[in-house]
């Protein structure tokens, strides 16, 4: 169905949130707007009271400005010298009725006499509140800047005139710099006013934060909305609108996803000349799909380079992110790692366990929305990718994905910044940096993501480019850091593993030739390392050669164990172990195999798995080992 | 049946515009396609202002998978500009259809032999069509093949029901409603196990009127009637 539809039943169904501030981790405010209603930061609170007078007024701290206004279409889009007031809220030029004559600059006509028009309207229809009728009664008289310059929040130069700038001549009339200067950006007339309603009697809600308040001016806004069309979302017969919500992603934002200002580049023209004879989408639904768009953009979408990346329930929101690693779903240590027996199938219902939660919502319409976003020019906005399916099918889709694309990851900190280990899959973000570098462009990274999510979602192949460059990146570990390295070559073995279904635990039957190759590389890694002892950190002439080897193995291999010798001398007969270990595998690859075809992924595998395997062992048999020694030594 | 005709048709993307998305420019596909543009791929295999092609179904082969593009769309008052569209992926259709005279169109009575006209639009899908095919927009490039309606295996044959919300069904053009206005059509689309079954254009019950539009006229100054075709033909071969 419809994205636009689903937008709106999303909105349909969180009914109760409207209007409710929640917080961001990062302290950002955001709310599920009311229809015909947006937010602005406002400067000066002013208190009226029950009977329409003035009581009092206050500068408002930066972080309690944002407040949420009523707004009409026009004044929604409102920009230059247009006069569009806001319904209630608003700038001092037009609330202001003795704006002019404190030295207000206006354009053409006076803004005052439109908003106080509208307010009037709004107070005197039938859906009208006590609150909106205090407001009104107060402003018509028209005397808010006398009243704010009396109690000292606005500021008066010598000749009764607002002060345009703050400047040092002023300090005769006002030793300090008054406060209104450095909270409003442009002028004092600039300043954004929200109003507020004292009663001495009972506390009241703010009415910016009154339902009441937000109902009353619905009901009353909907009575003016222009003519009725077939709404192509819902199929009704409904007002429609051709003004669409621009700030969908932050509140600089101005691309908008429905737009039609082009007649000149023949977008539409043609079959159509006019573009409401394209499409009428009803102005219910156009408010309410995109408030619940910005709303789930604001709770939960991940952006990158201004690409959103969106995904969730239309019932309930909150739905598992497929961007995500293993670790980020199931934070549960891994010990079962150590376990041979460690399948695909456990680590599944592991994961299965884990996404229990989002499983056991059982109502009506359990189904799981994805969509991308992202604009080419700054005006309008595209949808690059929209999946709509059922809950249980992509929960089914995940838990696949991260059992088969799924090794062991050393890369991810815990909540006390102590480095763990999981076994899973990698996010798609790590998967990007892994294919190109932890300095690729965010363009990269995010086209990246878009390719892969319908792979997880839709469990198609990961494209074959970013494989490869994994891989190669994976084999190439002198061009980075030691963790990066070790970062890259768990996500490519991730990637690899998907394609070819390796366990982690060494498969010592495998005879594929590439496997044995790469466990090969493993021991004579192993081997070196610990003939160098705890200190020396330099790379290993295995490491070293990693990439010549993936291309000429044969050859490679002859150069590695050359230089393998001095270490399996110094080890002494402690090289024993691993020497039988390179004689065993080097036997189980065919003669005519022992060749310089360059290596697949799959070599990988095999060098991470032995690698372990001979790590796992040594910690082990620590003891037997030691005993030997002290045996060896006593002889 | 004497008028019908089965066939596939299929390409690497699809286009089918969401009006909505049509609006600024930036395109997203319906994820089904719709019933004008299904009417417009058979039209583009025969077309005959005497006949009526009516889609009776169309058959969902493929999984629906989408694909965004970058795409720097042609700016007619200069300079150049910047989209994201995004495709249907690897669409294929299986499509049921069948023709019907025009009885908007007396002055084409004439023309009507529906066996003549049935045997042409057959060889026209064996041929791959008259013009070139193209699925909802030009730059998505389409292919046309008889095929048995239903046989092979679909991606969606195991799913019980799919709906897709409100949707475009196709335009109606005055010389097939006898109306002078062009006018848009909307329907509630299901997909049962797969299989789309279109509703015929007149039982759409919503219809937005869009412009006033006269029908064009044709005669047999701009028409070749088949059967005076056929005699001419035979003429020359008796002859």
């Amino acid at each position: 169905m419809s994205w636009l539809l689903h937008l709106y039943e999303t909105y349909e169904s969180n009914l109760d949130r409207v209007g409710e501030i929640e917080k961001r981790y990062n302290d950002r405010e955001y709310t599920l707007l009311p229809i015909s209603h947006t937010t602005q930061n406002a400067h000066i609170e002013v208190e009226v009271t029950e009977d329409g007078e003035f009581h009092s007024a206050f500068i408002i701290d930066k972080k309690d400005a944002s407040t949420l206004i009523p707004c009409t279409e026009e004044s929604a889009s409102r920009a230059g010298s247009k006069i569009a007031p806001y319904p209630l809220h608003d700038k001092l030029s037009y609330v202001a009725g003795d704006f002019v004559a404190y030295g207000g600059q206006i354009k053409k006509e006076e803004p005052y006499a439109y908003y106080i028009k509208q307010l009037e309207s709004w107070a005197q229809s039938p859906y009208a509140t006590a609150k909106v009728r205090s407001i009104y009664n107060y402003l018509k008289k028209g005397q808010l800047i006398q009243d704010l310059v009396h109690v000292k929040i606005l500021c008066v130069d010598a000749d009764n005139k607002l002060i345009e700038k703050w400047d040092k001549k002023y300090e005769p009339l006002y030793p300090e710099k008054p406060l209104i200067f450095s909270t409003v950006a442009g002028g004092q007339d600039s300043a954004f006013i929200r109003f507020n309603v004292h009663s001495p009697k009972e506390i009241l809600t703010k009415v910016w934060k009154d339902r009441e308040m937000y109902d009353s001016f619905i009901k009353y806004y909907q009575d003016l909305l222009g003519s009725e069309d077939i709404c192509y979302v819902t199929g009704q017969k409904l007002p429609s609108t051709d003004r669409h919500a621009n700030k969908i992603r932050n509140a600089a934002d101005k691309a908008k996803l429905i737009s039609a200002n082009d007649t000149s580049g023949f977008t539409f023209r043609g079959r159509f000349s006019q573009s409401n004879e394209v499409a009428s989408i009803s102005y219910e639904v156009s408010q309410k799909a995109h408030n619940a768009l910005k709303w789930l953009i604001n709770r939960q979408a991940k952006i990158i380079d201004q690409r959103v990346f969106l995904v969730w329930g239309n019932d309930m929101p909150e739905v598992a992110d497929p961007t995500e690693d293993t670790f980020s779903i199931d934070p549960t240590p891994v010990t079962l790692v150590q376990k041979k027996s460690f399948t695909n199938q456990e680590l599944a219902s592991e994961i299965s366990k884990a996404l229990d939660g989002y499983r056991n919502d059982v109502t009506s319409k359990s189904e799981v929305n994805i969509m991308i976003l992202d604009s080419a020019t700054t005006g309008r906005m595209a949808v690059l990718y929209y999946r709509h399916m059922n809950k249980e099918l992509y929960l089914d889709r995940l838990v696949k994905w991260h059992s088969s694309c799924a090794w062991l990851h050393r890369y991810r900190k815990n909540e006390q910044g102590e480095f763990v280990q999981f076994y899973g899959a990698p996010a798609t973000k790590d998967i990007a940096f892994a294919a190109y570098g932890p300095r690729a462009n965010e363009k990269i990274v995010k086209g990246l993501m878009e390719r892969l999510l319908p792979c997880i979602v839709d469990d198609l192949k990961i494209p074959q480019d970013i494989v490869t460059s994994v891989y190669q990146r994976a084999s190439n570990p002198v061009s980075m850091e030691k963790w990066e390295w070790e970062k890259t070559l768990s996500i490519a073995c991730a990637l690899i593993n998907r394609q070819e279904g390796f366990k982690l635990a060494l498969d010592t039957e495998s005879n594929d030739r590439d496997y044995l190759f790469g466990r090969l590389l493993a021991v004579a890694d192993v081997l070196e390392r610990s003939a160098l002892g705890r200190e020396e950190t330099r790379a290993s002439n295995a490491i070293r050669y990693m990439n010549a080897f993936s291309r000429h193995p044969s050859r490679t291999w002859m150069t590695i164990q050359q230089s393998l010798q001095p270490y399996q001398a110094r080890l002494g007969t402690k090289a024993n172990y691993y020497s039988k270990i390179i004689d065993e595998v080097a036997s189980r690859i065919k003669l005519e195999e022992f060749n310089n075809k360059p290596l697949s992924g799959k070599y990988l595998l095999g060098f991470y798995s032995q690698r372990h395997e001979l790590y796992q062992k040594r910690e082990n048999n620590k003891d037997v080992v030691e005993a030997s020694n002290e045996e060896e030594k006593s002889i | 049946m004497r008028n019908s005709i089965e066939f596939e048709v299929y390409g690497d993307y699809a286009l089918f515009t969401d009006p909505l998305t049509k609006l600024g420019g930036e395109k997203l596909s319906y994820q089904i396609p719709t019933y004008q543009a299904m009417k417009g791929i058979l039209e583009s295999v025969y077309w005959k202002p005497t006949l009526i092609m009516i889609v009776d179904e169309v058959r969902v082969m493929n999984a629906i998978r989408m694909e965004s593009k970058g795409i720097r769309p042609i700016d007619y008052s200069g300079g150049n500009t910047l989209a994201n569209y995004t495709y249907l992926k690897q669409p294929r259709y299986q499509v049921k259809a069948h023709f019907e005279f025009n009885m908007n169109r007396p002055d084409l009575a004439d023309d009507r032999n529906e066996n003549k006209h049935h045997n042409m639009l057959k060889r026209a899908v064996k041929a791959g069509g008259r013009r070139d095919i193209f699925l909802g927009t030009r730059e998505c490039q389409g292919y046309v093949e008889p095929c048995v309606f239903g046989e092979g295996k679909g991606f969606y044959d195991e799913v019980e029901e799919l709906h897709f919300g409100h949707m475009v069904h196709g335009i109606n053009y005055p010389d097939e409603t006898g109306r002078n206005q062009m006018e848009i059509r909307l329907w509630n689309p299901v997909m049962r196990s797969g299989i789309i079954q279109f509703i015929r254009p007149e039982q759409c019950t919503q219809v937005r009127k869009v412009s006033d539009m006269l029908p064009k006229t044709f005669n047999s100054s701009n028409v070749e009637f088949v059967d005076r075709l056929l005699a001419q033909i035979g003429e020359e071969g008796n002859g």
